[in-house]
């Protein structure tokens, strides 16, 4: 993303680098180095460290996934709601930290990511640890305790996400009146808003895509429906231990939401920011004014490299994620101890060479 | 503090490319280093544990440049972007390499294997040689960008991508040098036949001071090709820098100790695969 802003954005950067770029500074070094050194740690370090001290390096990765978050939401909540800025020189300025780093738009927008990641992460589980049962593989202790931490997750989670979510909704009003008109389908507003701005910004069409903006709502919406439904009867059938390892329907429908909180994640954030175009910094730079002067063959180009490439990873990671979700947790390759002197196999595959893991 | 924001691009550029530069030269190296597959496994494995926590270093920088020099990255990336794409998609194929090649169907672990649909790991004859080929020119492809992006930023225009003979002699002159930092680091990390390997290409000097010498050259060249730029000029607002550039010297430590601490832990010579 750093490389993204410099690279396709620079009038973002050169209009609003001194406000936005520092949290995303901050984000790089604090959350991020963070992150990935401790993660490198901890997927190498199996055996290496003590048991409590391999642990907390998991839980180092975890709060700087939470530093991480904060910070995109301050340079993202920047985005979608200027504050604590000035102009000078026709560039934005810092004026007021504690305004920047308490943005509605950010907090908000954060403790709905929050809830969200975490349903996502209760429903991945939950669909895992079903499908381990529906299949009634050995491991039914394993399964059966991971499939009730996912469905007692996803549940709160979820009432967490709903809550952020209608506050943003409600303060969309005021802070983004186009956007909430466009959602809410009401011709009138979208008029009455739109000629508010072209008397402010001068003429131009202030009307976001209906079909994106609208169309990410629905999705995210409706799957939030069908997950409150399936987060419900959790928090009830997972009460039974029965219910947890025979009943298979429930097995089954786990595993089919697993999509779910992904839609939804996908589905809230192009309502966010397909709902706030035509700004890319909202009220004050243009998207199309954001636009590095490159050629359009270059443009194109590095869209095309990119968008397959990331399209490649995406399928081999998702086959990846189904395949590894099938093994049992023994078979997954992390956690083995790769200290043990590398004994020659018959079939000469060096992972064969490795020792099972224990959990 | 547009001072001390220049001393922590420069500090965090040359962290880059001295940690980095060693698994990249490595990755570049790997068909020579490693002959078959379980060579090359080990290869990979003498920097696994590093290159995640090495890769960080250039975002830290790219970071840097967006909080502290805004205008700048504007200029260098946009003026850079013929070179800039490749780079990153070779970093992207590169880290796929990587992170797949051990993730193909593991004897006896893959469920087709396992229900005696061939006794051969389905996928594994060509998804590891795939992964390798990803991770060979990944390397290389960041490598050589590195060279034209440096010959630019030494012939002082930052904003064009150098062509011509000076960019292809300094892209290929960089990689060399990538190729020798990870020769060297080879020397001190692998065992037996890939580290007789490395020692062929880093002579008779002991395996310390060939990658000592190639380390101080690697932290040496981005700094002084940084030395020419206009950054104290086009550093961020002052409001900014203030509140910014004291954070990030507080937590610099801490970072720079986190790391220590994954190089100690894995300092010893590495002699069995890992998880990659």
């Amino acid at each position: 993303m750093e490389f993204q802003f410099g690279l396709s954005w620079s009038g973002l950067t050169h209009y609003a680098g001194n406000v936005f770029g520092a949290s995303l500074a901050v984000e790089t070094i604090v959350a991020f180095f963070v992150e990935s050194t401790f993660l490198g740690l901890w997927i190498f370090g199996w055996n290496r460290f003590g048991r409590w001290t391999h642990l907390a390096m998991i839980w180092v990765v975890t709060l700087t996934a939470y530093l991480s978050a904060y910070w995109i939401l301050v340079s993202n909540g920047f985005l979608n709601h200027p504050v604590g800025y000035r102009v000078a020189d026709g560039k934005l300025v810092l004026d007021d930290a504690v305004a920047v780093l308490t943005n509605p738009a950010a907090l908000l927008a954060f403790g709905h990511i929050l809830g969200g990641a975490l349903l996502t992460a209760g429903f991945f589980v939950a669909g895992v640890s079903a499908h381990h049962l529906f299949r009634r593989t050995p491991e039914r202790e394993f399964f059966g305790r991971s499939l009730r931490v996912g469905v007692f997750l996803s549940f709160p989670a979820l009432v967490v996400t709903a809550a952020f979510g209608g506050v943003q909704l409600t303060a969309l009003a005021e802070l983004q009146p186009m956007k909430s008109a466009v959602f809410r389908q009401q011709a009138a507003d979208v008029a009455r808003v739109q000629a508010d701005m072209a008397a402010r910004f001068g003429p131009g069409d202030y009307v976001p895509s209906e079909a994106w903006t609208r169309g990410g709502a629905l999705v995210m919406l409706i799957a939030f429906g069908l997950m409150m439904y399936l987060a419900l009867a959790g928090v009830v059938l997972a009460c039974f231990p029965r219910a947890v390892h025979r009943f298979r329907l429930w097995h089954l429908a786990l595993m089919a939401a697993v999509p779910l909180p992904y839609l939804a994640m996908t589905g809230g954030w192009v309502f966010r920011e397909a709902g706030r175009q035509p700004w890319v910094v909202y009220g004050l730079l243009r998207t199309q004014d954001a636009v590095s002067d490159v050629s359009p063959a270059a443009m194109r180009a590095s869209l095309a490299v990119f968008t397959t490439l990331f399209a490649v990873l995406a399928v081999v990671n998702a086959r990846l994620l189904v395949r590894y979700a099938r093994r049992g947790p023994t078979d997954t390759g992390l956690g083995r101890d790769d200290r043990a002197p590398d004994g020659d196999t018959p079939d000469g595959d060096p992972a064969g060479s490795l020792p099972a893991t224990r959990y | 503090m547009e001072t001390l924001a220049v001393a922590l691009l420069g500090f965090f550029t040359a962290g880059y490319f001295v940690l980095a530069g060693a698994d990249i030269g490595t990755g570049m190296l790997l068909p020579f280093l490693g002959r078959t597959d379980r060579e090359r496994r080990l290869v990979i494995a003498s920097f696994a544990p590093f290159f995640l926590g090495n890769e960080v270093w250039l975002i830290a920088t790219a970071g840097l440049l967006a909080g502290c020099f805004p205008d700048f990255e504007g200029v260098l990336f946009t003026g850079q972007f013929a070179v800039l794409v490749p780079l990153l998609a070779g970093w992207m194929v590169r880290d796929a390499g990587l992170w797949l090649r051990g993730r193909a169907s593991g004897a006896g672990r893959d469920p087709d294997a396992a229900a005696g649909r061939g006794s051969v790991p389905r996928g594994g004859r060509v998804w590891r040689p795939a992964c390798d080929g990803a991770v060979v020119c990944g390397s290389w492809v960041v490598a050589l960008s590195w060279g034209r992006l440096l010959a630019s930023l030494f012939a002082g225009t930052p904003g064009t991508a150098a062509t011509g003979a000076g960019a292809v002699v300094a892209a290929l002159a960089v990689a060399a040098l990538f190729a020798a930092h990870g020769a060297g680091f080879a020397s001190v990390r692998l065992t037996g036949a890939p580290y007789a390997r490395a020692r062929r290409l880093t002579g008779r000097t002991r395996a310390w001071r060939s990658f000592a010498l190639t380390g101080s050259l690697m932290a040496a060249v981005p700094v002084l090709a940084g030395l020419s730029l206009p950054l104290a000029a086009s550093a961020a607002d002052g409001a900014t820098l203030a509140l910014l550039v004291p954070a990030l010297l507080v937590i610099t430590p801490f970072l720079v100790a986190a790391q220590g601490w994954t190089w100690w832990a894995f300092r010893h010579r590495v002699s069995g695969p890992s998880y990659l």
